[in-house]
């Protein structure tokens, strides 16, 4: 019985082409190999006159053509048909469609994000008040770093379908600050003084030029708006150098900031408050049996 | 501090490309521009102070003097090891390295088919160069350039420096400061109709650096031709240099040689 069994495992063993199964793998194994070498070289040769996106891109789609093309001459190697491979992916297709549906997704959305390219690596972006820099853009998601150095990974699905914000697509930016002033300040003479500051400010731009809107009579102040073009990378510095110039120059010219003032009314159908005015003495008494507590 | 009357000598006027030897200890002390600059030589280190203010007049001259007195620790410190053996010290102007636009305080009208040449003067960077190979250290702004964006739009168009200007028509006219390269400007108005120029961007990294006998710096002239409107205004550098200019001699190289792409950018962009 057990003879009969390994006489079968034999004939099994014997027709099963293993040359051929040997070839594919190395075919397979030579693919890979001879993939990341291109893939590498590429990516080397790029650098220095391509963007990094441009260059990641390029380094994956070598990588996967070479390696794609290898799998391809291993499958004929070993026998199989390619027709019929075809033919089995498409039934393959739903079914792992139904099972890995989000997958799926995320890497078709990858693709539209390669194509459409609404940032690319090293751009600072912002989604869903997550604010990073592209780190990698891949198949199925994009990693971000935020600037307190958080790695982000954000699926592919939701870059497409929700607002993204990119915050170094363009070379220079505006800065919109809030300037409040008291009311009886003088508003032009104030005017005047911002633009002088934006003149002398080494991060702000000379064109296009700064200007000031008053935007509103706010509770306590007259609101003015600041704005002001600054280059991208001069952002943090351009606002936070510019705010500190703006209340020391006010402070130099006693020009009042308020902060918000409350006044509180009783109205007209309600009691009056009790004021009670205390008298020095009245004070000094209460006083004296904490200062002689132990006689 | 050291004893400040020791080894001090009288200002005297500093010059481009001149190697200044310096003792172990010494400090070289020089005040141009809106900079003051400290140099040190140690035994094997290089150190350099400087700081940049804004005076309400621009001085006229260049002052060095050796010293023993150094600034106070608000004033930054860079330190940077011997490079090689050599104990000389040598300054080096380079203009600037993105293009600058020229914005006369008054507008200026060309009439039509009219020509003239402009005498642009614009601030130089100071390269600090020390030892036998001549090793650049660093190289810092003689005054804080103020930029602005020159495009179409918002979002094509490059960050520019921008310099104010009395677009002088006289050569005599302009102040022959050793920090500032002159640039003569020949502006051809090709058109029927006068030319306002307000501002024009002058490509300062194609443009190399020159010194005549008497310091000052130029650089070779600038041609800009308007033909139709003012967006096809052309340009082109000189090979040769303004004959008013003197007996020159080459003291940097421009920062950029001359690549197709920058030259056409900046035709596009001739007049902002």
């Amino acid at each position: 019985m057990i003879e009969d069994f390994e006489n079968i495992l034999l004939q099994v063993a014997g027709a099963m082409p293993w040359m051929k199964w040997l070839s594919a793998a190395f075919l397979l194994v030579m693919g890979i190999i001879l993939g990341s070498l291109a893939a590498r070289s590429v990516s080397r040769m790029m650098q220095a006159r391509a963007s990094r996106h441009h260059t990641v891109m390029f380094r994956r789609l070598v990588f996967y053509v070479v390696v794609g093309l290898f799998a391809m001459a291993a499958l004929r190697e070993a026998g199989f048909s390619l027709d019929v491979l075809l033919g089995a992916a498409g039934i393959l297709t739903v079914a792992i469609g139904f099972a890995s549906q989000t997958s799926a997704s995320n890497m078709i959305s990858g693709l539209f994000l390669l194509v459409e390219r609404p940032f690319e690596i090293g751009d600072f972006i912002e989604v869903d008040a997550t604010i990073g820099e592209v780190i990698a853009i891949d198949m199925l998601s994009v990693k971000l770093r935020t600037a307190d150095n958080l790695y982000v990974r954000i699926p592919n699905e939701t870059l497409i379908k929700t607002r993204v914000i990119n915050r170094s697509r363009f070379p220079i930016r505006r800065l919109d600050l809030t300037v409040g002033i008291a009311y009886a300040e003088d508003v032009e003479k104030v005017e005047k003084l911002l633009l002088d500051l934006a003149e002398r400010s080494p991060a702000c731009l000379e064109e296009p030029r700064p200007f000031v809107l008053v935007t509103s009579f706010g509770p306590s102040s007259v609101d003015l708006q600041f704005s002001f073009w600054v280059p991208k990378e001069r952002i943090l510095e351009g606002r936070s150098n510019m705010m500190v110039d703006i209340k020391k120059t006010l402070d130099r010219e006693n020009i009042e900031i308020p902060f918000p003032h409350t006044s509180i009314y009783a109205g007209s159908h309600s009691a009056p408050f009790r004021v009670e005015l205390l008298r020095p003495q009245s004070t000094a008494h209460k006083e004296l049996p904490d200062a002689n507590e132990d006689g | 501090m050291v004893d400040s009357k020791e080894g001090t000598a009288l200002p005297r006027d500093g010059v481009w490309g001149r190697a200044y030897t310096l003792e172990s200890g010494q400090t070289q002390f020089h005040e141009l521009s809106h900079t003051r600059l400290w140099v040190t030589r140690l035994d094997v280190e290089w150190q350099i102070r400087a700081e940049t203010s804004r005076p309400d007049v621009d001085p006229m001259r260049w002052a060095e003097q050796l010293t023993h007195v150094l600034p106070g620790s608000d004033v930054p410190l860079q330190r940077f090891v011997k490079p090689d053996d050599g104990n000389d010290v040598v300054f080096l102007p380079a203009l600037a390295g993105l293009p600058t636009v020229i914005r006369p305080y008054q507008p200026l009208t060309i009439p039509a088919g009219g020509e003239c040449i402009i005498y642009v003067g614009t601030v130089v960077w100071l390269r600090v160069c020390v030892g036998e190979r001549r090793t650049q250290l660093t190289e810092l702004a003689l005054a804080e350039p103020s930029q602005t964006w020159v495009g179409r739009n918002t979002m094509e168009g490059e960050v520019c420096y921008s310099a104010p200007s009395y677009a002088r028509l006289v050569l005599e006219a302009v102040p022959k400061r050793p920090w500032r390269a002159i640039t003569p400007v020949t502006i051809r108005n090709r058109r029927t109709e006068p030319l306002l120029l307000e501002r024009f961007s002058l490509p300062t990294p194609l443009l190399s650096l020159h010194t005549n006998e008497k310091g000052q710096l130029w650089t070779p002239g600038v041609t800009v031709v308007c033909e139709t409107d003012m967006n096809s205004a052309s340009l082109h550098v000189d090979q040769t240099l303004f004959s008013a200019a003197g007996n020159c001699s080459l003291i940097t190289p421009p920062r950029e040689t001359g690549s197709r792409g920058r030259l056409v950018r900046a035709f596009d962009r001739m007049f902002g």
